[in-house]
């Protein structure tokens, strides 16, 4: 079964999706609200070691799939909670205090992996780790895995298109266009971000979660910029304001780069370890500057909130 | 419009009581307010020369501005005294006090539509997991967006308010959305011709006849004239007088500091 399919590509499509569903919750944080959070790797990556460190140090009475459910629900509970004091911090903030906390935030997360090596075992790294179940062999219990992923990734674009089409999703759009007029509406600004931002965290948590159960071994190398770098920049292309634009942009950079060129174009077998790393991380910042110079707005353009809403209530 | 309005008592008003507020910038006393009630008449005006600091006080009150010293109050008609300046702005609006604003202030992202349904959103509708609540809250006041939207003749409000005239009204028509206790207007004519001037000075007289109270800063004098049944009178960040129109117009401090000669 699957032997059509490559087991690098199953791994270069876990991590085409798991971005997408990054690059979906920071539409809600950026696109929606205008929270500029260049932290996401610091959420993932905690979700990533609370569950690793909760699956492979805690002696549980019962084994998978609750062990991986118990540590992947703690996980993304403690990625939220850390959303929520971050969020609290830089609730206030202008845009450019906001990018230094979330940053600060992503490498404090990189530190501690680094330093608490009892816990996630630092730089040797943390193994133990593994997909909650068994269909097979380990090209398709990754399979199974990836389809899993792209459940829940499905869902949280499901969310954020019905976020679109609910007060919730105006009260978020209001907020990050004009808070003090929002405000003076009797709205609550601070807890609307406060809570936004717990909620899309916690989610980033459980992407970690499913990501390490997927790598199988912690490595703090994986919880680098490179990650955040990766979902900001398929947004900024596909277009921060759009639901799609996370899909679409994250398509033409992670899925062309990370798919198309480097399991489909013959590269030089030693580019792989050191090279190819390097282009990506050039060539995506050079696609944000290029972006952001010519077309701010992303490939799919502005919000349509006029269509949208002529759709929904009419005239 | 306002035939079948049930005129409310004076003792039904709510009242906003500012005391010893004083407000500076970098070392300038602006506002500088011993004592001022405002809402013992249905409709009051707050006059001034520019820099009087009319603006000033009405963000101080609405504690979007922190006062240097001093306490602003609310009396509701059948409540308790709220300290309006120990709120956050957004408990303002939850207590019934509304402003409108000055400059125009809009959401560059939201239709009318959006607009309108943002004041009125109740806030268990604006949770996270509220996804699914749209229909319910555009069924529950779309009789009411739509009066409006009719008596102000927007055309299409699923599109955007494009003209600065738009948006000032729509800045006007959230704040009535909010059904507030005490309504306070910086400015709501300016830019506005005269037809829909008239209609929204028609829209606050048939709101103060329901028991709003209403203060309105503003330079257009026939608005003042016409709307007012009191009017407060502010010069260099103090309150310098309070009367009726009549007295106010053809008071000499008045004339000598804002009116000129020749205006009576």
């Amino acid at each position: 079964m699957l032997d059509w399919l490559d087991s690098f590509l199953v791994s270069g499509l876990f991590d085409v999706v798991m971005i997408i569903g990054l690059a979906l919750l920071l539409h809600l944080q950026l696109g929606l609200t205008r929270i500029a959070n260049f932290g996401i790797v610091g959420f993932w990556g905690l979700g990533m070691y609370v569950f690793g460190v909760l699956y492979v140090r805690v002696d549980w009475a019962f084994g998978d799939p609750w062990q991986f459910i118990v540590c992947a629900a703690l996980a993304a509970l403690a990625a939220g909670v850390a959303g929520l004091i971050v969020g609290w911090l830089i609730a206030d903030l202008n845009t450019d205090g906001v990018l230094v906390a979330t940053l600060g935030f992503a490498a404090a997360v990189q530190i501690l992996a680094t330093t608490e090596d009892d816990l996630t075992g630092g730089a040797r790294g943390l193994g133990g780790l593994r997909i909650p179940f068994d269909v097979g062999k380990v090209k398709e219990d990754e399979f199974a895995w990836l389809l899993a992923l792209t459940s829940v990734v499905v869902l949280i674009f499901l969310y954020a298109w019905r976020v679109h089409r609910s007060p919730y999703g105006r009260l978020l759009i209001a907020t990050g266009s004009n808070e003090a007029l929002a405000r003076s509406l009797g709205k609550s600004t601070f807890r609307t971000k406060l809570w936004m931002f717990a909620v899309t965290s916690g989610a980033m948590g459980l992407l970690g979660a499913m990501s390490g159960a997927m790598v199988r071994y912690l490595d703090v190398g994986n919880i680098g910029i490179g990650v955040t770098l990766a979902a900001m920049v398929g947004l900024v292309l596909g277009g921060t304001v759009r639901v799609w634009g996370a899909v679409v942009g994250v398509l033409l950079t992670v899925g062309l780069f990370d798919i198309v060129v480097q399991i489909y174009l013959p590269l030089p077998r030693e580019w792989y370890t050191q090279t190819i790393p390097v282009l990506r991380e050039v060539i995506f910042g050079a696609t944000l500057i290029i972006v952001l110079v010519f077309r701010p707005l992303g490939l799919l353009g502005d919000m349509r909130r006029d269509k949208l809403m002529g759709k929904i209530h009419g005239k | 419009m306002a035939s079948d309005v049930v005129v409310a008592s004076e003792a039904q008003r709510p009242r906003i009581h500012v005391r010893g507020a004083v407000k500076s910038f970098s070392g300038r006393v602006v506002v500088d307010v011993d004592e001022l009630v405002l809402g013992e008449h249905p409709i009051e005006g707050l006059l001034g020369p520019n820099g009087a600091g009319k603006t000033t006080l009405m963000r101080m009150i609405m504690h979007s501005l922190p006062l240097d010293r001093g306490t602003v109050t609310l009396r509701p008609p059948d409540g308790a005294e709220v300290v309006l300046s120990s709120q956050h702005p957004d408990h303002m609006a939850r207590y019934g006090a509304v402003k409108s604003n000055q400059v125009i202030m809009d959401f560059e992202k939201l239709t009318i539509w959006d607009s309108l349904l943002l004041p009125v959103t109740e806030v268990r509708h604006e949770r996270p997991y509220s996804v699914f609540a749209e229909g319910a809250v555009f069924r529950e006041h779309e009789e009411e967006m739509r009066h409006y939207l009719d008596y102000f003749g927007f055309d299409d409000p699923s599109g955007f308010a494009m003209s600065a005239g738009e948006k000032k009204l729509l800045d006007i028509v959230r704040c009535l959305l909010l059904r507030p206790s005490f309504l306070l207007l910086d400015e709501p004519t300016a830019g506005l011709p005269d037809d829909l001037t008239e209609k929204v000075m028609a829209a606050i007289r048939e709101l103060a006849a329901k028991g709003t109270s209403v203060v309105v800063v503003e330079h257009d004098l026939h608005v003042i004239w016409g709307l007012c049944d009191w009017v407060h009178f502010m010069a260099e960040g103090k309150l310098a007088l309070s009367g009726d129109p009549q007295t106010i117009r053809e008071h000499k401090t008045v004339v000598e500091k804002y009116l000129g000669e020749g205006h009576v």
